[in-house]
């Protein structure tokens, strides 16, 4: 099983698929149906919608995940009525919101406030194509991956301002110019965070960075860069106490206000597949993805899909860190965020860029593998 | 609210214990709820149940609904059709003027049998009618669970009240302390014509038309045109509900004290 991949698996279908079709067909159709460019075509279709649907019943596990946490977290049960546990709400809430009318308002730009919310679960969506979740179950070697993530994931401000714009409605607009305020604040100390990963790991590819956390995961060597990366991913999934450009106590909802229906449901789809991508790269960048430690028995590494097993499991609990801190902290003021990110957060990543390459150049990294409880 | 906070709560100037604090709550809060959370899942669960009479302070050798914290407790009414003697009392007494007296079956023929028809989408569940009926019929059960689809289903018939007597939950028949009424009803003899109507509507049958002497009539003065007879009122058996009053058509019967 260990040579199974995402994509053998997309391509043996693919395979299936057009060999079954190409029976039926007769001479020269046979050989254009059956030729290696159709199969491998429908390969990365194949491809695509098991990373679409895979991605989108992850997101619907999470926000039941969120919403039982943080039930406990109050003191009560979360969704219990539709399915197991409630497990099959969201499911229900989605299809009521799918079928309910999707209208504009009168005075909006309607070009804007429809490709807005399109723009932003395309771009969340995107990112799942590049994050690997389990060794071989990746797209494919890109060398810049992180980089392309972290390219992609910073889109989302101006698809909010936009469709925040073209809405027409002040407080749409003020959760807009909140969303492009509060960006400056925590992408600077996110990506030198980010360097201080790349520093040690020596590569921008994220299947090298996991590779490079054999012998110990980089939260150990780099608690620091973790705690900032984790409070500017928090702003950057603008979740509670980052969640200014949404505060529904003082902008009605934010920059969806105007939005009902399925275009609210795309944005909150991807609002969770943000959430999910923060997650996932937690899991990815600090604590080593999917490899377990040395001293766990093989027996927990050696069953089919181990790894993303462990990958998942990893990134439910990073989740469920986020839902502490979500159940724990109020909202933070615009100065109050600004204060940090800049006066906190930026000095914490710079000192965390220069422990990084303090430990890289003195050569005292291989210290952190003789530590078991660190992972590796 | 205005008591000032004490050491504790003080919000932290210290930005660790900022974040840390709330936190800490909030895992002590997870942990102490993981396994049994405060609060029970209604529809699937009650506090009716024996299991939660610990979290309701009922103590264990009382029903549940009649306890510590129910005692007073007006829910849906209950309403025994056996026992009710169509007096409208209950209906004048109504604030919200939410019951209609309905025809049952089970009267006599020339006694229509009525009984309240209650509307929750009105009633306040003030339990004046509770009080008002004389025989102790309508009762306020501990009967909460009102909610439906249908507004028409909120309308309650006679039928469905006995229903609800059926169940035999905790009654509470609302008995204010006071006075008894000592008014009685009060004939003034010129105007009656004898029409039998409080007779016929009286629900407890203690009105009797008693015949009277026709007066011979004086050369050149004539006689009215009545029946010659007059209603007389067995006091002991009279509820006082004033049904008698209200349909006399010539307003010769009131209210008034016979000392």
């Amino acid at each position: 099983m260990s040579n199974v991949t995402l994509y053998s698996i997309s391509y043996d279908l693919s395979h299936a698929v057009v060999f079954a079709v190409g029976s039926l067909a007769y001479g020269s159709w046979r050989a254009a149906i059956d030729s290696n460019a159709v199969v491998t075509t429908i390969a990365v279709l194949v491809f695509a919608v098991i990373l679409l649907a895979a991605s989108m019943l992850n997101t619907i596990v999470l926000i039941w995940y969120e919403r039982k946490l943080l039930g406990r977290f109050m003191d009560r049960r979360g969704a219990m009525h539709v399915g197991y546990a409630g497990l099959l709400q969201n499911f229900a809430d989605g299809l009521k919101l799918f079928r309910k009318h999707t209208f504009a308002p009168r005075e909006a730009d309607d070009l804007g406030f429809y490709f807005g919310p399109t723009a932003y679960m395309v771009s969340s969506m995107l990112i799942f194509g590049i994050l690997p979740i389990s060794s071989g179950w990746n797209s494919g070697a890109l060398p810049l991956s992180l980089l392309l993530a972290l390219v992609i994931f910073s889109f989302a401000p101006l698809f909010i301002f936009v469709s925040a714009w073209s809405s027409n409605n002040k407080y749409s607009l003020m959760g807009g110019m909140r969303s492009a305020a509060q960006m400056i604040a925590y992408e600077v100390p996110l990506l030198l965070a980010v360097v201080a990963v790349v520093l040690v790991a020596g590569s921008f590819d994220l299947s090298t960075i996991v590779y490079e956390q054999q012998n110990y995961w980089f939260w150990g060597p780099l608690v620091v860069a973790l705690v900032v990366f984790v409070a500017a991913m928090l702003a950057e999934m603008e979740r509670i106490p980052f969640d200014l450009p949404e505060a529904e106590a003082e902008l009605v909802e934010g920059w969806n206000t105007e939005y009902g229906g399925m275009l609210f449901a795309f944005f909150m789809l991807a609002d969770y597949l943000r959430a999910l991508v923060g997650s996932i790269l937690v899991v990815l960048l600090f604590l080593g993805g999917w490899t377990l430690p040395t001293w766990v028995p093989s027996a927990a590494t050696s069953f089919p899909l181990a790894g993303i097993f462990w990958f998942m499991v990893k990134t439910y609990i990073v989740f469920g860190l986020f839902v502490w801190v979500r159940a724990s902290l109020p909202r933070v003021r615009t100065d109050q965020l600004l204060r940090v990110g800049w006066n906190r957060m930026i000095p914490l990543a710079l000192l965390s860029v220069f422990l990084a390459a303090l430990l890289v150049s003195a050569r005292c990294l291989p210290v952190f593998g003789c530590v078991p409880s660190l992972g590796g | 609210m205005t008591e000032e906070l004490t050491a504790t709560e003080k919000p932290s100037d210290n930005p660790v214990l900022y974040v840390a604090r709330p936190m800490a709550t909030a895992a002590r809060q997870f942990a102490k709820s993981l396994l049994r959370p405060s609060t029970i899942v209604y529809p699937y669960e009650r506090l009716e149940d024996p299991k939660f009479r610990e979290q309701v302070q009922v103590a264990s050798g009382k029903p549940i609904g009649v306890g510590a914290v129910w005692d007073n407790y007006r829910g849906v009414h209950a309403l025994n059709i056996a026992t009710c003697i169509s007096c409208n009392l209950c209906a004048f007494s109504c604030p919200d003027l939410c019951i209609e007296m309905v025809t049952v079956p089970g009267g006599d023929p020339k006694h229509a049998k009525k009984c309240p028809e209650i509307d929750y989408g009105k009633c306040s569940y003030c339990g004046f009618c509770s009080d008002a009926c004389p025989e102790g019929c309508l009762t306020m059960t501990t009967r909460y669970e009102l909610s439906t689809p249908k507004r028409s289903e909120m309308v309650y018939s006679p039928q469905k009240l006995y229903e609800v007597y059926r169940t035999k939950l905790p009654m509470n028949p609302i008995r204010l302390e006071r006075p008894a009424n000592e008014d009685s009803i009060l004939l003034d003899p010129p105007l009656c014509i004898g029409c039998n109507a409080c007779a016929r509507d009286c629900p407890t049958q203690c009105i009797t038309m008693l015949e009277i002497p026709k007066p011979t009539a004086k050369p050149g003065e004539k006689l009215p045109k009545r029946i010659w007879k007059e209603p007389v009122v067995n006091d002991s058996d009279c509820v006082r509900c004033g049904t008698c009053v209200s349909v006399c058509p010539k307003e010769c019967l009131f209210w008034g004290s016979r000392r």
